[in-house]
């Protein structure tokens, strides 16, 4: 790709990163969040969430108002601001887009195998999708009897084809566990997002490479720290890790062996990136957990990325901040419904 | 009088046979050792289940607020755990006590084959998946005792009814009847006793008018001449019969 993205990107997406950028501007602040934390009830976190962009999204709720209602409501929104920016875009924006949806479309095939396999009616599986991952194969996956069969009929047209023939070089899909599926899947995803980025260079591969490397570092980190304890064998577990990111390969060789977190601690030492992140970790139950350490930091990157302009990389930033923000509202909403406040301020800051 | 006697100890030995039973006006003293030992079970069934219903409520509320924080970091895995349920992992078994002879059933809770769930949130949300399942655990286990007192406690409740409504029926049905057969059992003793003694006096009287009667009778006849004094033996100085003097 030429170098010199300033020249001719507004020319394909100038009005799209306009929008995303109004759109990030209407992100909840930590003055909205404090006002939040501060609500007795559910109608008045509906109220405060008036004020903010959200606006009347919740004015069609009936009574009473519970913590999935508002999720709901949140990701609706999301979705419908999702797929304008989609529908608008051109390539290679779109490419970019479909990307992104692929790791929503993974958990929705995962859900559809296993409903099919049970024999479970494809309609309610249908509606507990992530709205963002949908593709137009959905409906047909009932017709399958067996996962392999569901490959070759259903899947092989989706964009998530080419995930899963990494998988089933090894073994069949019929004998793998679903989770260790779901992960292989993420793992050659992200892969192939991360090579995609990589190729397309210019800024959006300065900006989106650094997030998707931690997004693969993270992945090990975590699947190792899970890991422990369970049935899962080293060798398997090696399989699951990304190799996009800065711990491939000697990292990741390291992390298969590690049998606790202070083994795997050491690891992180030797990179400069995870040290800090590591030492921010509190022990038991008073301190943060490893995973928040890693939320945060995801969070970080992502609100950087707004820093340069002319990369795709927004779009992908402002989408996980979203999440991120209805991660947030939810759980404050939570803690403000089953009354247990104390840890009401756990959310993660976003700006 | 020999039936007089018996009509006496027939009476004594209905009255010592029941004279716990009248003591039963007082109330508590007689209710048999079996009411009051289930009582004092049920009490104790009582105090325990609240205080388990109250740790419930502080558990439940523990395990919601645990599911809050997995479903902030793993994202919503409802779904997933919902359609892979196959088999229970924990089971219960019930069993039979015996409890001041009421039979009560205990549950009991055992654990049965893996954890299925051991890799869902492999890549996200494990550890709060790991504790979450914790909080349940203890949250159906605690179900379960409160299962087994609640069971007990409604076994009891019946068991102390029926024995109540029993010893009510003695202490105002049978008892008074046997009472009321009793004292009117004493009043015709009492009258036949009565009667016997009036009987008795007057065949004294007509004993003794006959006997004036008849000592008037000789006296008339004694100054009459009429009657001959039957040979005194003992007053007799001279005897006809002797020949030889």
């Amino acid at each position: 790709m030429l170098e010199g993205a300033e020249f001719y990107f507004n020319v394909d997406h100038g009005y799209l990163e306009g929008l995303v950028r109004g759109c990030k501007a209407s992100l909840l602040t930590q003055q909205d969040y404090i006002n939040l934390v501060q609500c007795e009830t559910l109608e008045d976190v509906k109220i405060h969430l008036q004020t903010t962009d959200y606006g009347n999204f919740l004015a069609n709720q009936t009574n009473p108002l519970t913590v999935s209602k508002i999720d709901t409501e949140m990701r609706k929104k999301l979705c419908r601001e999702f797929e304008y920016f989609r529908n608008h875009s051109l390539e290679p924006l779109s490419t970019f887009f479909t990307y992104m949806t692929c790791s929503y479309m993974i958990d929705n095939v995962i859900l559809l195998m296993n409903g099919a396999l049970q024999k479970k009616s494809v309609k309610e599986i249908l509606v507990k999708c992530h709205p963002l991952g949908r593709f137009t194969e959905m409906e047909a996956v009932n017709i399958a009897e067996t996962p392999s069969d569901l490959f070759n009929a259903v899947l092989v047209e989706t964009p998530l084809a080419p995930f899963f023939q990494d998988c089933m070089s090894e073994n069949t899909l019929d004998e793998l566990n679903i989770e260790l599926l779901r992960n292989k899947l993420y793992k050659s995803y992200l892969e192939a997002f991360y090579k995609f980025c990589k190729n397309h260079g210019d800024v959006t591969a300065e900006i989106m490479c650094p997030i998707l490397e931690f997004e693969a570092d993270r992945r090990a980190f975590i699947i190792t720290l899970n890991s422990f304890g369970t049935e899962l064998s080293k060798d398997d577990r090696e399989t699951l890790y990304p190799t996009c990111g800065k711990l491939y390969p000697e990292g990741l060789r390291l992390l298969a062996q590690a049998e606790d977190f202070d083994q795997m601690r050491r690891v992180a030492d030797h990179y400069g990136v995870y040290k800090p992140l590591f030492e921010a970790v509190g022990d038991g139950s008073g301190g943060k957990t490893l995973e928040d350490v890693f939320y945060e930091r995801e969070v970080q990157m992502n609100v950087l990325a707004f820093n340069r302009q002319f990369h795709y990389g927004v779009f992908y930033a402002y989408t996980k901040l979203k999440e991120q923000e209805m991660r947030n509202i939810v759980w404050i909403a939570e803690c403000i419904s089953q009354r247990h406040r104390t840890k009401i301020n756990s959310y993660i800051p976003i700006l | 009088m020999p039936i007089a006697r018996q009509t006496s100890t027939t009476y004594e030995h209905l009255t010592s046979n029941t004279h716990a039973v009248c003591s039963s006006r007082a109330g508590v003293i007689w209710r048999p050792m079996v009411c009051w030992r289930r009582r004092a079970s049920f009490c104790d069934c009582y105090k325990t289940s609240h205080v388990t219903k109250m740790l419930m409520g502080e558990v439940m509320r523990e395990a919601a607020f645990s599911l809050a924080e997995a479903k902030f970091t793993a994202g919503d895995f409802s779904t997933t755990v919902i359609q892979n349920v196959n088999k229970a992992q924990v089971k219960i078994r019930a069993k039979k006590d015996n409890v001041a002879g009421v039979t009560l059933p205990v549950f009991e809770h055992y654990h049965e084959g893996t954890d299925s769930y051991e890799l869902t949130g492999l890549a996200r949300g494990g550890e709060q998946l790991a504790k979450l399942k914790r909080n349940y655990a203890k949250a159906v286990e605690l179900l379960v005792e409160l299962a087994s007192l609640q069971t007990s406690f409604v076994t009891l409740d019946e068991a102390i009814k029926i024995t109540n409504r029993r010893v009510n029926a003695i202490e105002h049905v049978i008892i008074p009847r046997i009472e009321r057969t009793l004292a009117y059992i004493i009043t015709e003793l009492d009258e036949r006793e009565r009667e016997e003694f009036y009987r008795l006096k007057k065949i004294q009287e007509k004993k003794k008018i006959l006997k004036e009667k008849s000592e008037k009778d000789l006296e008339q006849r004694r100054a009459a001449g009429e009657v001959m004094e039957p040979a005194n033996l003992l007053a007799e100085e001279k005897d006809e019969d002797l020949l030889f003097e």
